[in-house]
């Protein structure tokens, strides 16, 4: 029992310490924040990721409450910090929108996701 | 996929996915040998929502995971109850995307008042599983599969039959993201459930209790093994999803890394049960357990601990507990034996 205790004991930490490889990337935060309302429209939407995200095969759409797409093109990743994508956005209108992103993070792990924010001056 | 074991009793009635260490330590090798190369999506996500691997009902998804240990620590249903303390792992692998194997193996110990204790290996388990269905918009999953107790793998004197349990078996998730945005922090819960018929491969077991040796007599006991209906389920509120697709209350990150979560599992005879007129016999009624608890999300593992509350004298006496450390081999080893062999899909929604 003991030697079986120890074994397990030693196995968890072998696999403790190989927790070096990436994950999925998960939204740590955005700017707008997740569920908030801001009295400014902002002009980008900036979303930060656990892990390194690959342009290619990510994307984020920023939607009206009526459904029309009000970001302003492709998103881009920052050289400096590949886990921050930002997406231009339109002159924005008070109401609620929309984020969904969708993201590849370097070790080909997809994930997904969506919030909305609120324009109220 | 994943969940946890638990002790004899408590694993007798609920046929547990768990592991011993040598098998595991094989499996992955073979694995590591056999390794395929495909994109990944593993974990246990449905769209936005990420069902973590639960304790006690298994998750409904296929996936790369290693539980190890689970630890259990409850008394038994017996009167006198006895104490048990299980140890246990399990390890899942993916064949392809959308199929996969999980073998499992507890070690139990057992202290009995008044009596000798016993300790030895429970039967090893093996479940087989296809995620036919994944509906990202509605947060929704479903698997089906069948999950095989091996007689004769285990050590009688901790209770391990001889006979093979066979349970077929259906994994449902739902998250609550779906709902309109009015809804709320309501959209952070969860719900997972289960339920399978388990089928022993044998009607009876009949033992000689005493011979007479005057008149050649002998005296039989005889044990009918019962079929069961499984069921059981969990209710989540995810703080990882609230914070990234509800509301980003500003909480420290270990917070939002927390599930609180209140599982449940019941177990029920339904056939080849004794049958005795005008009376009610105590071995056919409904035992199971409530277990309150919380995971912990890291990147690449997570822990669990939930208490085990027995529905009732015949499932357990007393609150026991049991802790769990998962690991995601898909995250730890996303080029090897975190991908599925065979880099096929053919599940629907996805």
């Amino acid at each position: 029992m003991m030697m079986m205790g120890k074994t397990l004991l030693a196995a968890s930490f072998v696999l403790a310490g190989a927790v070096a490889a990436h994950a999925h990337a998960q939204l740590e935060s955005a700017n707008p924040r997740v569920g908030s309302v801001v009295s400014a429209a902002p002009s980008v939407l900036t979303l930060n990721f656990s892990e390194a995200v690959e342009p290619a095969f990510s994307s984020v759409q920023v939607t009206d409450a009526g459904g029309r797409r009000v970001d302003g093109g492709k998103m881009r990743v920052d050289r400096g910090n590949p886990r921050q994508v930002q997406v231009p956005l339109q002159a924005l209108a008070p109401g609620q929108y929309n984020v969904r992103w969708r993201v590849l993070s370097a070790d080909t792990h997809k994930t997904e996701g969506s919030f909305g924010f609120e324009v109220r001056p | 996929m994943s969940s946890l074991a638990f002790g004899h009793d408590w694993r007798r009635r609920f046929p547990r996915p768990s592991a011993q260490a040598g098998t595991v330590a094989a499996f992955a090798g073979l694995a590591f040998i056999l390794y395929g190369a495909s994109p990944a999506a593993a974990h246990c996500f449905a769209g936005s929502r990420f069902f973590p691997a639960t304790l006690s009902v298994e998750d409904p998804c296929v996936a790369d995971e290693l539980s190890l240990p689970t630890i259990s620590s409850f008394k038994t249903g017996d009167i006198p109850a006895n104490r048990e303390l299980d140890i246990s792992g399990e390890f899942s692998k993916r064949i392809t995307e959308d199929f996969g194997v999980s073998i499992g193996r507890t070690y139990t110990r057992l202290w009995v008042p008044g009596g000798p204790g016993a300790h030895g290996w429970q039967n090893l388990e093996t479940t087989f599983k296809y995620q036919f269905l994944t509906w990202p918009q509605a947060e929704f999953v479903v698997s089906a599969g069948v999950s095989v107790e091996w007689g004769r793998t285990g050590n009688a004197s901790v209770g391990a039959e001889k006979f093979h349990t066979v349970t077929p078996t259906l994994w449902v998730g739902k998250g609550m993201g779906d709902l309109p945005p009015s809804f709320g922090f309501a959209r952070a819960f969860a719900l997972t459930g289960q339920v399978g018929y388990a089928i022993p491969t044998w009607r009876r077991t009949v033992t000689v209790t005493s011979i007479d040796l005057d008149t050649g007599d002998v005296e039989l006991d005889e044990e009918r093994h019962r079929h069961f209906l499984e069921y059981g389920g969990s209710i989540q509120f995810s703080m990882p999803y609230l914070k990234a697709n509800v509301v980003d209350l500003g909480l420290p990150d270990v917070f939002n890394r927390m599930v609180p979560l209140v599982e449940a599992r019941f177990r029920t005879p339904v056939a080849n049960m004794i049958q005795m007129a005008n009376t009610w016999d105590e071995n056919n009624r409904t035992t199971g357990t409530v277990n309150p608890g919380i995971i912990y999300v890291a990147d690449k593992f997570q822990i669990g601990a939930e208490a085990i509350i027995p529905i009732n004298r015949a499932s357990g006496k007393g609150v026991g507990w049991v802790a769990q450390l998962h690991f995601y081999l898909d995250d730890i080893f996303p080029t090897t034996i975190g991908r599925p062999i065979i880099p096929i899909s053919a599940r629907i929604g996805q």
